[in-house]
């Protein structure tokens, strides 16, 4: 049973077209994770499904009830905010509590689930403060429990992680994971980090300019992008897109420079393409070629350390590309290499589509 | 520049701001002590030559008459009139004044036109209105003024909680709407506590204007309704004033807002400061 | 209202809260559609009449009364008078306001104290202020006229309120006591808000005061300035209750300002169509200059 179905749905702020027909599914207990780059009405179809924005047209039914036009309070949804709207006048307490109270139930009942929420995200001995005395982690803490603290079908999260630093927002990441394997409740998650989204989701809706562009497992997005666009936005340091084109056997860089692909037919010979290498998939030439792989001469130009893994850019083909290598392949700009790229797992978009082939 | 060391230059300045502020603050309330004063005054120390500067005793026989004459009863009215209108224009000009936001009703135009309706002299209006009253049966009526009073201040309450209204961040109604507020309900729970501080030295000021109405009192009322600002009036004379009466009338009118404005006082210098900077 | 948010879902394509935002708007709109714009018509087509004491003909005599407006001189007198007051007292108050705001600008022990003290004239009723001043001005036991007899080291027995040549003084002197601390209280607010750094930049540069006061702190306290002076200056042009608390527009009509003029030909003289007229005249000269002012000060927005 799907607990959000979403029919061609269709907003419209005057001239502006920012939802232009969403199909979506989202089956019960599911983690569905909206992502895309700002503007692309990942937000908007959010509160699209909230009832905070009307339908220009299409439907919304949640649980199976015609919500199009139902107010928000008629929806049964809990939502988590980007700047928490934590009500200032309102102790800790009494900001879970709110939403029960609305819904007139019964002050026993409040007490219970509020404790059980409190006690779930840890912030049990912060009932009685004002959400001035809190921290920004503590604060998103308790506006996740105003959510959770409600029976809802839906629970929304619009972006509650971006006014967060670095280092909570991996911490409250494992928290909202944990919670949905706890509760397991249809959560839908809007970001537009590409990290969240993949760390997060059991399902990605990835969005662009108002339309779906690919929904799927993060794996199946990762791995089998149907488009430029995602091959691009998923996986961080980002895809290398170089210039190339098609021969029998493979592909011809710019510089002249031939690349074999195993087991593709059918390529037509001479059609322009991109050629997409997750940097993931480019390793420091290792003593044997394993199958599959093709080693190239490259000259490093700048380096730049993570720690664990060193990110090396290099020119190929005539472009730029990054490679993730060890830690310690490489130490210095300027050095001469060969690396091994694993052409099994290369794509190829057609440059006039920006589909993969 | 002068040869002194800089902390004593600094010295000498605040010395002389304290003299100046002094001086000030004798001129600005020495009329008030002046009035209280010859409110506690007798006769016989009222018309004194040379003037009695402080009284001998401090007598309340000049309240007392007023009490025992029923004048002061016009301080209650006053206080019904200012009070009532004051809520109600409050009620009505915030949520009027959260649809301008909001939903941005009438757009710009529709804000203008009320903002404008604050422009209107008394005087151009009170005449018409007058003869509507006289035509309604309204005249000398406390609805009739509260009426009045309300619509007039009106504008300025509008005006006022709009600038107010538009601080608070809309994540908090929207996150009341999903949490099972309807739109009363996220008014009444969200945007009133919200707008507490700015409700309160709106109203306070709301209330002052209707408390220091004179013409539109002077004009509606008869016997039944007098506010105390017309009341004072009815003692002056051609040549001999009741002074004492004046004094004393004057003086009870001016408590009411006295108290109120000290209460609030908090509420009043960030109201004043935020609706000068927001205008 | 009860039935309005407690109605089930409409199966129709229509939002349920789209009415909400003009229930809202409604009471306001009607107090003020009955407040404001009805007796506005209702004068306007009263003025094309000729009712007065005598004559309750309410056939239309269209402009005749906007006509005797212009032969009217103690209209004219009247505005006269009005522009007067305003045009002396709006710069004294606001010079007056400002120098006392920069006296308190910085902090001193008992500021706070100082401020309340020099607000009190404000909140007391204009009434009242007309009132306590015609007790202070009295020519016999008014305290006025004693202190000035100490400096003038004889009896002084200037009659401030009938003398022509001293109740100008005396009205403006009634009307800058009590209406300087708003402006104070306004101004004060606006310098607060200054940014000290700029000022400070510009002293340390060897900026004199008036180079900083021009180029730095005006234009940060212009809009609020602006606002203020546009207030007081409406106020200044109805001005009625201190004038009618001190000279009810006397001696003869020295000091008759356009309300007081309105009221006497309306409630004393009981000239209803001349007397809407008169106010027509009030509300067109007011919007314009309110357009003027607007305008030229920049605050459309």
């Amino acid at each position: 049973m799907s607990d959000l179905k979403i029919t061609n749905l269709h907003k419209h702020y005057g001239a502006f077209h920012a939802v232009k027909g969403i199909d979506l599914d989202v089956p019960s207990g599911e983690f569905t994770v909206l992502v895309g780059p700002s503007g692309c009405g990942k937000s908007t179809l959010l509160r699209t499904i909230a009832g905070l924005e009307e339908t220009s047209s299409g439907s919304i039914e949640i649980g199976g009830k015609d919500v199009t036009w139902a107010r928000p309070r008629d929806r049964d949804i809990a939502m988590v905010f980007q700047n928490y709207a934590l009500y200032p006048y309102l102790n800790v307490k009494d900001n879970i509590a709110f939403g029960l109270r609305a819904r007139k139930f019964a002050e026993a009942e409040v007490e219970k689930r509020v404790a059980r929420a409190a006690e779930m995200l840890g912030i049990g001995h912060l009932l009685t403060r004002f959400p001035r005395e809190l921290s920004g982690g503590q604060r998103q803490r308790v506006a996740i429990g105003r959510a959770i603290v409600r029976d809802a079908i839906l629970y929304l999260f619009d972006e509650p992680l971006s006014n967060l630093d670095a280092q909570l927002r991996d911490d409250m990441r494992v928290e909202i994971k944990r919670l949905h394997k706890e509760l397991k409740r249809t959560m839908i998650y809007v970001t537009h980090d590409q990290i969240e989204a993949m760390t997060l989701a059991d399902r990605i809706v990835l969005l662009r300019d108002g339309l779906i562009e690919q929904q799927g497992t993060p794996l199946d997005l990762f791995e089998r992008p149907k488009t430029r666009f995602v091959a691009g936005f998923l996986g961080s340091p980002k895809m290398n897109f170089v210039p190339a084109t098609l021969t029998a056997a493979g592909v011809k860089l710019a510089d002249g420079t031939a690349l074999e692909l195993p087991g593709r037919s059918g390529l037509k010979a001479g059609q322009a393409v991109m050629l997409g290498l997750r940097p993931q998939h480019i390793a420091m030439a290792g003593t044997h070629l394993a199958k599959g792989h093709v080693r190239v001469p490259v000259v490093i130009e700048l380096v730049q350390p993570t720690g664990s893994r060193v990110q090396a850019t290099m020119p190929l083909g005539g472009t730029s590309i990054i490679a993730e290598l060890g830690a310690h392949d490489v130490s210095r700009p300027g050095e001469k290499a060969e690396i091994d790229i694993d052409m099994t797992r290369a794509v190829l978009i057609d440059t006039t589509s920006d589909k993969i082939i | 520049m002068s040869a002194l060391p800089l902390h004593r230059r600094h010295g000498v300045r605040l010395s002389f701001r304290y003299l100046i502020a002094a001086l000030l603050v004798v001129i600005f309330c020495f009329p008030v002590y002046w009035l209280f004063i010859i409110s506690f005054k007798t006769p016989d120390e009222i018309f004194a030559f040379p003037p009695v500067w402080y009284p001998e005793s401090i007598q309340f026989s000049n309240y007392k008459v007023l009490f025992k004459d029923g004048d002061a009863a016009t301080v209650g009215n006053s206080l019904i009139l200012a009070s009532v209108s004051t809520f109600f224009a409050m009620i009505f000009g915030t949520i009027a004044a959260y649809s301008l936001v909001r939903f941005k009703t009438g757009g710009e135009n529709l804000a203008v036109w009320i903002i404008s309706q604050r422009m209107m002299p008394p005087v151009a209006i009170v005449f018409p209105i007058f003869l509507l009253y006289v035509w309604l049966g309204w005249v000398d009526s406390y609805f009739g003024l509260i009426i009045l009073y309300t619509a007039f201040s009106l504008p300025y309450v509008i005006w006022m909680m709009r600038g107010y209204i538009e601080d608070i961040p809309l994540e908090l109604e929207e996150s009341a709407l999903v949490d099972g507020c309807t739109r009363w309900e996220v008014l009444w729970k969200v945007v009133l506590p919200m707008a507490r501080s700015g409700l309160f030295a709106t109203a306070v000021f709301t209330f002052i204007f209707a408390w220091n109405d004179f013409l539109f009192a002077l004009v509606l009322t008869r016997t039944e309704v007098t506010t105390y600002t017309v009341q004072v009036t009815h003692y002056f004379g051609g040549q001999s004033n009741f002074w004492a009466k004046i004094a004393a009338m004057s003086v009870l009118g001016t408590i009411p807002v006295f108290f109120t404005v000290a209460v609030m006082q908090r509420y009043l210098v960030r109201g004043i400061s935020m609706g000068a900077v927001k205008g | 209202m009860r039935a309005y948010h407690e109605q089930t879902m409409p199966a129709t394509a229509v939002h349920p809260d789209r009415n909400f935002k003009y229930w809202l708007l409604a009471p306001a709109i009607f107090l003020l559609l009955l407040i404001g714009l009805f007796p506005l018509i209702y004068s306007l087509v009263v003025s094309f009449m000729r009712i007065d004491m005598m004559d309750t003909d309410t056939s239309f005599a269209w402009f005749y009364n906007y006509k005797n407006l212009f032969k009217d001189g103690r209209l004219w007198w009247s505005l006269a008078h009005t522009l007067l007051i305003t045009a002396i007292a709006l710069p004294l108050e606001l010079l007056l306001g400002l120098a006392m705001a920069y006296l308190f600008l910085e902090k001193m022990p008992g500021r706070q104290i100082f401020i309340s003290l020099l607000v009190l004239p404000t909140i007391i009723s204009p009434i009242v202020a007309g009132a306590t001043w015609r007790l202070l001005f009295d020519n016999k036991y008014g305290p006025i006229n004693q202190i000035l007899s100490w400096f003038a080291g004889e009896r002084v027995n200037a009659l401030w309120t009938i003398n022509p040549t001293l109740v100008y003084p005396a009205i403006i002197f009634c009307e800058i006591w009590q209406w300087t601390p708003f402006m104070f209280l306004i101004l004060l607010a606006a310098l607060s808000n200054v940014d000290k750094s700029q000022t400070e930049a510009a002293e340390i540069d060897g900026a004199r005061f008036l180079r900083t006061f021009r180029y730095i702190v005006l234009p940060a306290i212009w809009p609020v300035m602006a606002i203020a002076i546009l207030i007081r200056g409406l106020d200044l042009f109805r001005i009625f209750d201190i004038i009618w608390a001190l000279t009810q527009g006397g001696p003869g009509t020295k000091t008759e300002t356009i309300s007081i003029y309105a009221y006497t030909q309306g409630f004393k003289q009981f000239e209803t169509s001349y007397t809407a007229a008169i106010a027509f005249l009030v509300v067109f000269i007011l919007t314009v200059i309110c357009t003027w002012a607007i305008r030229r000060m920049g605050l459309a927005k």
